[in-house]
């Protein structure tokens, strides 16, 4: 099932060549979750009683709304350093953009791009500092990413609660704490709520597609595409692979990496700014620390893995994590006749999903080392074996 | 060769800063907005009082904003600073609509703005019309003030997810 | 403050800044600036310092639950939200069964330990199913386990009026008051009290004897197969050791001690909190070790003593020190600061043994 030999020699893993008589295997195993989740969703639907008008509806805001999110965490996982826990950098640069932006009294679309420009530099900083840290955590960077996002938090919360309004001049009181310094729980966007989704968009039947949001995923998603194909592109899945023989090519692996994280931090922050316009308003202190589970989750649902993930694997992730999402709680209730049971489900099945997945990761990658190690020996032995 | 392709990335780098920059200076100037408050009240301007019509209709955007009767003050924002309006004002009950089309320039720096529409329809000079919005203090609460932790619990989930989206 | 903090500093500076590590020493410097600064800024220094030991005597064992994982090669127990679990199981079904005061609190470690022995066995099984990437997929594991004893808070059919809501009669409240039942009963316990100035003998008496056990363990033949085992796997393994027996029996430990840990820390608290309560418990206690001196495969008995005074030391210390000083309550965020640098500082050392 695994493709022991393929990493083996590295080209053909490369390639990600998978023999024929393994196919059916593999689609199966890589496709346990997202064929979990769709037995979920169906058994749910016709529990909660949402009609599809409804559930089209929800699913295709949703998507709008995280599609742009999941898609920063494919970058990473191209460059082998698993899920960016870190993504959650990005969106706080991000808010800090925002709130800025929404204290300079900038509405709109105007408002998004100025928020965006200015989480650019922010991202870009602390996806440098986090790229430095997983450099120094190898082969421990996705712990490493996560608790990079506590700490990252703290110095937020340090710069949001305590320096904007005392030392970063604030001016408005309906941004700023009324002790004068920090920033409000809740910040509005009211401003540019939906403006992006609104530009463009066309009525079908009852559901609103918001064109324009999904155009700038696509050019997001074509970005990618491209990419991929670039020299850098080329570097990082090199240094994904292997990065001894990706060193040994003459690839500075070190500075490919930290550009990686860097791509993701700021994809994560614009990202983020669409997510929130969608939302109309900013919970400071709170908007930010779901974001990269319910990313992750979601990339993993659609049957990515922490070491392969597609734009596909995004776009069907976003609509069956959401789908779940969605009818969880209203069918839980009906079940159980207690609404928090289906909140406490959804929750408990976002976590079960990245743990799995994590799970199945680490087994493939030990199977392989082990599957290796046989073949050493097999071959040092000769005929033994 | 590799000296010249670190300044083209440095010029190209600068180049994009510099575009970067100018967008964003093209945002504050396109994307300021204005919280446009209309009054239809009494005017007082160099001792003569202007009277209020019996009602006007504000529409900004061909969106109405504000029916206001006599006294009343309705509300709309506005992005950027060239601000247009359609008033269609009722002189007296049962009378006939007039409708005057008006566009005047917002100052930057005023977040909130206050127009007084008999004033400005008498054809006064801008500073009896036009003046800024301060808002009242707001009286100090210290329920926003709570302090919050790293601790995720279940609510920061709920806000995550759970706030309605569509119109 | 900076005066002091140099001054320290060059104190120390010699023996202490290889063994000790910078940031570390910067958090001693730290603690040691609040407690000299506490009385000039008017804060009770012995209500200070007791506060420290009552708050050291919470937490201790769910600390020393890091060391039988970290001592096995499984690096930092980031899924100890399984053992505190086990240990809200043995905690509610206990005042469920109707024990009362000290009793209840013996009758919880009793009860906690076959969930802790079973929860415990599973997450060693699967941890030997992933070696290399143990600390990612615990701390998830705790998460899952969390959100799902959340709904199982809900569903299983405990009726004690004093633990379930008081309108559906049904599910687990979110916070249980102890009153009656195990409230203090260790820290009460040959409490000696002069002024301000109090010391939970039975608490820390509670402490040293799971301490000393762990200790006592570790110089066995099994506790010195445990560190041989992670410290070099592969030597162990060819010495005839059986690693995923001994990694097994370590998880378990440390499962068990993160039940007892969170019912001594329920004593000293007061309160059982359930639901999403246990979802971060494990990161302030691996941030303590850590800066008592662990690293992600290396801890003592030690570290774990020295790391929970620091730690809670700093806990205690900065809301009144920082209010009196600046007038903002700062602590909060500093506590997340220090103790987050703490792991990632942990987690970027090269591992002094084969493996991470």
């Amino acid at each position: 099932m695994s493709g022991g030999r393929n990493t083996k020699t590295g080209v053909e893993g490369a390639a990600k060549k998978i023999s024929g008589g393994r196919r059916f295997l593999n689609f199966l195993g890589a496709n346990t979750v997202p064929i979990m989740f769709i037995i979920i969703c169906a058994i749910c639907i016709p529990i909660s009683g949402f009609s599809p008008a409804y559930l089209i509806n929800e699913i295709v805001t949703r998507m709008g709304r995280n599609t742009f999110l999941i898609l920063a965490l494919l970058i990473p996982i191209m460059a082998g350093m698993g899920l960016n826990f870190g993504m959650t950098l990005g969106a706080m640069a991000a808010e800090i953009g925002l709130i800025f932006v929404a204290d300079w009294q900038i509405y709109g679309i105007p408002g998004m791009v100025l928020a965006m420009i200015l989480s650019i530099p922010i991202s870009m900083l602390l996806g440098v500092v986090c790229g430095k840290i997983l450099n120094a955590a190898k082969g421990r960077e996705m712990v490493a990413s996560y608790i990079i996002s506590f700490f990252i938090n703290g110095i937020y919360q340090l710069i949001v609660l305590y320096m904007m309004g005392s030392i970063i001049p604030i001016k408005h009181t309906t941004v700023k704490l009324p002790r004068g310094y920090g920033i409000r729980n809740t910040v509005s966007l009211l401003n540019m709520r939906q403006k992006l989704d609104d530009l463009l968009a066309i009525n079908v039947k009852g559901v609103k597609i918001p064109v324009a949001t999904f155009i700038v995923i696509a050019i997001l998603c074509i970005f990618i595409v491209w990419f991929r194909k670039t020299k850098l592109g080329q570097d990082m899945r090199a240094v994904g692979q292997d990065m001894e023989v990706a060193r040994a090519a003459g690839i500075n692996v070190e500075r490919t990496r930290i550009i990686s994280i860097v791509m993701s931090t700021v994809i994560a922050g614009f990202g983020m700014i669409i997510y929130l316009q969608n939302m109309g308003n900013l919970s400071t202190y709170s908007s930010h620390s779901q974001i990269g589970m319910f990313a992750i989750a979601a990339l993993l649902v659609g049957g990515a893995s922490v070491d392969k993930a597609s734009i596909g694997n995004v776009f069907l992730g976003v609509m069956l994590f959401h789908l779940m999402f969605i009818v969880a709680p209203s069918a839980g209730a009906k079940i159980t006749g207690d609404s928090m049971i289906g909140e406490y489900f959804r929750v408990f099945v976002s976590y079960a999903v990245i743990t799995i997945a994590l799970i199945m990761y680490e087994t493939k990658k030990r199977r392989e080392k082990s599957q290796m190690a046989e073949l050493l020996a097999a071959e040092q032995e000769g005929e033994e074996v | 060769m590799k000296t010249k392709m670190t300044k083209r990335m440095l010029l190209f780098r600068c180049g994009t800063i510099l575009v970067l920059l100018l967008i964003a200076g093209l945002m504050f100037l396109i994307g300021r907005g204005h919280t446009v408050y209309f009054d239809n009240k009494k005017a007082e301007y160099n001792g003569q009082t202007i009277e209020t019509p019996y009602r006007i209709d504000v529409y900004v955007n061909d969106e109405r904003v504000g029916k206001l009767s006599s006294g009343d003050r309705g509300m709309a924002s506005w992005m950027g600073q060239n601000f247009k309006m359609r008033l269609e004002i009722t002189k007296e009950k049962g009378g006939k609509k007039q409708i005057a089309n008006v566009a005047l320039k917002l100052p930057y720096n005023m977040d909130g703005i206050i127009l007084n529409l008999p004033a400005m329809l008498a054809g006064l000079p801008e500073d009896a019309y036009l003046s800024e919005f301060i808002p009242a203090p707001v009286e100090v609460t210290e329920e926003d003030n709570e302090v919050v932790t790293d601790e995720f619990g279940l609510e920061g989930l709920e806000e995550g997810m759970e706030e309605s989206a569509g119109e | 403050m900076e005066e002091t903090k140099t001054l320290t500093l060059k104190d120390r500076i010699r023996g202490f800044i290889d063994s000790f590590g910078v940031p570390r020493l910067i958090i001693a410097a730290f603690l040691l600036a609040l407690f000299i600064l506490a009385p000039f800024v008017g804060a009770d220094l012995p209500t200070q310092i007791s506060n420290t030991i009552n708050r050291f005597c919470w937490n201790g064992i769910l600390v020393l639950a890091m060391v039988p994982m970290v001592h096995s090669g499984c690096g930092l127990n980031f899924g100890l939200p399984l053992g505190i679990i086990s240990g809200l199981l043995g905690a509610t079904l206990s005042i469920e069964l109707g024990f009362t005061g000290a009793i209840s609190f013996f009758a919880a470690i009793v009860i906690a330990t076959p969930f802790a022995l079973i929860l415990g066995s599973v997450y060693g099984w699967l941890l030997n199913k992933i070696k290399g990437g143990e600390m990612m997929i615990a701390t998830y594991v705790g998460f899952s386990s969390v959100s799902f004893m959340c709904m199982m808070w809900l569903l299983l059919p405990y009726h004690s009026p004093n633990m379930v809501w008081g309108l559906s009669g049904k599910g687990l409240r979110t916070t249980i008051s102890l009153e009656g039942y195990y409230s203090q009963v260790l820290s009460n316990f040959l409490k000696i009290q002069i002024g301000n100035f109090s010391i939970p003998t039975g608490a820390l008496l509670f402490f040293a004897l799971m301490a000393f056990g762990i200790w006592a363990f570790l110089h066995t033949k099994t506790g010195t197969a445990m560190t041989a085992v992670g410290s070099n796997p592969a030597f162990a393994r060819a010495a005839g050791i059986n690693v995923d027996k001994i990694r097994m029996l370590s998880v378990v430990m440390s499962t068990w001690l993160g039940a007892v840990g969170i019912l001594a820390y329920e004593q000293g608290f007061g309160f059982i909190q359930l639901y999403m309560a246990p979802f971060y418990m494990a990161l302030p206690a691996v941030s303590a070790i850590l800066i008592g001196g662990a690293s992600v495969n290396k801890a003592t008995i030690t570290n774990v003593i020295i790391g929970t005074i620091l730690f809670q030391g700093i806990v205690t210390m900065t809301p009144t020190v920082m209010n009196n000083v600046i007038h903002m309550d700062m602590s909060e965020v500093i506590r997340i600061i220090v103790s987050q640098g703490m792991i990632l500082y942990a987690l970027t050392r090269k591992s002094e043994g084969s493996k991470g």
